[in-house]
């Protein structure tokens, strides 16, 4: 099946703020998808319904035709925008929790991703600039083998030339039976990576599609597209 | 189950390590200044202390794990919520108990100290040991080492059930009011109801064993410590009902219902 994740009906309620409303989507395999929208259009809401760190009010979701629950979390990646690493370990004290806790955890693999960015796995987390915390955040997602990776502003607070590192390392680390959702504020650095995006806007789904067929279809770049669905 | 427990001991091994060496520090400034008088006095602060600090550091445990985003390393796992409030409860006991070991180990050798400084003499076995811990416990405070045994498992068992009430407010607040306008008033109104109602339920069993009770009140210091596990009984199993009760309550929430 190359559908792997199913969301109908969807809706999120804070007190009386509606966070997503009627949100009606699917995503396929072997696709990267680029989840656009400003501060509180809904696309941290709608990736912490999906891993199960927040509850849906109303609608479902399905990850490979199974609905979610405890037992989905299994197949999908999440990289949440928050600092979440426990600060008080060491970086080689995370990965050892992640190689506990995920069956899928490639320990070879975080190991050689954070030698290549720089990071020293005897700093303890709390003593990492936000930079590296990024990086370490972007290999440990990156370092499970799973169907769905969902990075929450994978670039946030990281360097021009960290940038580049983590977009190569979603590149290479995708292939045609996994789908990677990336939210990003910088519209022009995920662009060349995309094949879909999904436009929201107050908690609702605006615009979506294929990449290339809406550059075509409204004869803008995608950070163009942007900026024409949110001014 | 067994590695959300072992994470958690890794987290807070160092915080029980300081607070074993401040224990035995504070035990020995105690009878270095004021001899036998320091040691019992030890004896008797040392787990109204040590309890303050158990239930607020367990309670914070898991509070901090849906408070907090460093919970994310918990939640994006895939464990049910019953195998996470489960896993919190058993590094509650375990935590529990190693404690309880601690203040046991402080009455066995403050009870030989006071033994020595009184001028018992005794042979190093473990009959012995325990007639001069029971001499100083029967001399001093009314009753033997198998009644402070019921006393702590009694004190442990209801704690427990009372870290419990606290885990089902903060889940509550963290699922069913996390959408709701005064959801943390209304948790801790919640908290503060459970709490009046496992007093109520065992108010309500002892009255209702309440000749069981006069009995050992006539009875003052002769009851037994085989007489008194049994008074304490169903106090004890009411606790615990109560607890599974909430567990699988938290559990439920944790599972259906969360909001992080």
């Amino acid at each position: 099946m190359n559908q792997i994740l199913e969301i109908n009906n969807l809706n999120k309620k804070y007190y009386n703020k509606v966070a997503l409303e009627d949100i009606n989507i699917s995503f396929e395999r072997g696709k990267i998808y680029g989840l656009m929208g400003p501060n509180g259009s809904g696309k941290t809401t709608l990736m912490k319904v999906i891993i199960g760190l927040h509850k849906q009010t109303s609608g479902n979701v399905f990850i490979d035709g199974n609905p979610l629950s405890y037992k989905t979390k299994a197949n999908v990646s999440y990289m949440p925008t928050e600092n979440f690493l426990y600060d008080d370990f060491k970086v080689k004290d995370i990965v050892k929790f992640y190689e506990d806790m995920y069956s899928d955890f490639k320990k070879e693999y975080v190991m050689q991703i954070l030698k290549d960015i720089n990071v020293d796995t005897e700093f303890k987390v709390s003593k990492l600039s936000s930079g590296l915390v990024g990086k370490l955040k972007v290999a440990l997602a990156l370092s499970r083998d799973v169907d769905i990776y969902m990075l929450d502003e994978p670039l946030n607070g990281v360097d021009v030339l960290a940038r580049d590192v983590i977009m190569d390392l979603i590149t290479k680390s995708h292939n045609e039976n996994k789908v990677f959702i990336i939210s990003s504020h910088l519209v022009s650095e995920t662009e060349k990576i995309l094949d879909s995006v999904v436009f929201l806007k107050e908690g609702k789904l605006e615009l979506s599609g294929d990449a290339e067929e809406l550059r075509q279809q409204h004869g803008l770049s995608i950070e163009n597209l942007y900026k024409e669905v949110y001014k | 189950m067994f590695k959300i427990i072992k994470y958690d001991f890794i987290r807070k091994y160092k915080l029980l390590l300081i607070t074993i060496i401040c224990s035995i520090l504070l035990n020995l400034l105690a009878v270095a200044k004021n001899g036998v008088n320091g040691s019992f006095g030890f004896l008797i602060a040392f787990p109204i202390l040590i309890a303050i600090l158990y239930i607020g550091d367990i309670i914070k445990m898991y509070s901090d794990d849906l408070n907090k985003k460093s919970g994310y390393m918990l939640f994006m796992t895939s464990h049910s919520g019953y195998q996470v409030v489960v896993s919190k409860v058993i590094t509650a006991i375990l935590e529990g108990l190693t404690i309880l070991l601690l203040y046991l180990i402080f009455i066995i050798i403050n009870s030989l100290y006071i033994s020595f400084v009184q001028g018992f003499e005794l042979n190093v076995n473990i009959g012995e040991v325990i007639k001069a811990i029971n001499l100083v416990l029967s001399g001093n405070l009314g009753f033997n080492l198998g009644h402070v045994f019921v006393f702590l498992l009694t004190a442990f068992v209801l704690a427990i059930s009372f870290i419990m009430t606290a885990y089902t407010a903060i889940t509550i607040r963290k699922s069913l009011f996390s959408e709701v306008k005064l959801g943390g008033f209304l948790s801790f109104v919640i908290f503060v109801g459970l709490n009046w109602a496992t007093s109520f339920t065992s108010g309500k069993l002892m009255s209702a064993l309440s000749p069981n009770y006069e009995n050992a009140i006539n009875f003052g210091s002769r009851i037994s410590a085989t007489e008194l596990v049994m008074l304490l009984l169903p106090v004890m199993i009411l606790s615990a009902v109560e607890s599974v009760i909430m567990i699988i309550g938290s559990g439920y929430l944790l599972e259906k219902k969360i909001n992080l």
